[in-house]
């Protein structure tokens, strides 16, 4: 199933166009993936993907950080549980992203806008479609505010 | 180590608005090891609070820097240079190294990013547990080395209280062991049970917090 590429009627109105980092594992793409395959701009969504070694080294303020610059939402992919080569490092990592879950909705920002997925083997389409998923789910909190942000 | 604990966010960020450059200061010592004000906090409160002044429409720039130790004067001359460029610091070390930025830059407002706790251990990850209170009259010599100032919920000197449950645990906290239940235990296992029934003089409390703000004083170390 190919990303959607075309626009809602609610995606014309808003103009709203989500730009999502995706972190994933090195560990969960395929050897052949294509990983290219974001640079193919969607109408939907924008998404960048960004390699890690281990999903064991996402830090909250990494996931913040992006966030704090104007990413629209981040997701990071991981590999299944009990499958990762630091043995709790993924499990450690969605603890970590739930507990920044809980900042953002303290602050009101939206804990929606920070999510994980698991798998292995993903193709760069995958990726692509994982990315979507986190689009569809930042929709409806709208542009992040930090976008373009001024200080007076 | 001495503990802390981030205060809410919304606590900070009503102290900080208005404020248009700010500096988060941590210290690298005791309340990195608790993960409260190291650098690894120190990198993740600060997109958080730019998050949340922004979205109180107070936007800010937010700094940061890390010290190998707040406590000491030494280490705190390293902001020098940043304080005329800030107009507030937030320091998320314990209540000492606030103080003493506090103290060497008093030009500038710096505010508590925690609430210091105790002093502690690190028991597990992620649970830390009082083992002192600086009372000033260290009695661990008497306690088999288990506080019974800090670890009692009554701070009882003589034995156990009539609230222990029968599994060991104190009244107050199911989750907490009665201290005075686990100094009877190691008396009993080194064969030293009798030494619980000596006389011991009362505990010197004008040593602690009642007696005032506590000073050391080396002569042989003075300049």
């Amino acid at each position: 199933m190919e990303p959607r590429t075309e626009m809602t009627r609610e995606d014309l109105q808003s103009g709203f166009k989500p730009e999502i980092i995706l972190l994933y594992c090195r560990r969960c793409v395929e050897e052949e993936a294509d990983l290219f395959i974001a640079a193919k701009a969607t109408s939907r969504f924008a998404a960048k993907l960004v390699m890690m070694p281990c999903t064991s080294k996402v830090e909250e303020s990494h996931l913040l950080k992006l966030l704090a610059e104007g990413a629209d939402g981040v997701q990071v992919v991981g590999c299944p549980y009990q499958q990762c080569q630091r043995l709790l490092g993924n499990l450690q990592a969605e603890r970590r992203i739930e507990h920044a879950r809980g900042y953002l909705r303290e602050i009101g920002l939206g804990a929606e806008r920070l999510g994980m997925e698991r798998g292995l083997h993903f193709s760069g389409l995958q990726l692509l479609l994982l990315a979507e998923k986190r689009a569809h789910a930042v929709r409806p909190l709208g542009p992040n505010p930090m976008k373009g942000e001024r200080i007076p | 180590m001495i503990i802390a604990e981030w205060k809410p966010l919304s606590e900070l960020t009503a102290k900080l608005r208005g404020h248009k450059k700010i500096l988060l200061v941590g210290c690298a010592t005791c309340v990195a090891e608790c993960a409260a004000g190291g650098e690894k906090e120190v990198e993740t409160l600060a997109p958080l609070l730019r998050m949340a002044l922004h979205k109180e429409g107070h936007p800010a720039e937010v700094v940061t820097r890390t010290l190998e130790r707040q406590c000491e004067w030494e280490f705190v001359e390293e902001l020098a240079p940043l304080i005329p460029q800030v107009d507030a610091v937030l320091s998320i070390a314990c209540g000492i190294g606030i103080q003493a930025v506090a103290e060497r830059y008093s030009e500038v407002p710096v505010y508590p990013g925690v609430n210091t706790t105790a002093l502690a251990i690190r028991e597990e990850p992620g649970l830390w547990l009082a083992r002192c209170q600086a009372c000033g009259d260290c009695g661990l010599g008497e306690t088999f080395g288990i506080c019974p100032v800090a670890r009692c919920a009554k701070s009882l000197q003589n034995g156990p209280c009539g609230g222990t449950r029968k599994d060991g645990k104190c009244e107050v906290d199911e989750n907490l062991e009665c201290v005075w239940y686990q100094i009877v235990k190691r008396a009993e296992a080194r064969g030293q049970l009798d030494k619980l029934l000596e006389f011991r003089p009362a505990k010197n409390w004008s040593n602690s917090l009642h007696g005032g703000p506590k000073r050391v004083l080396r002569e042989d170390l003075r300049p």
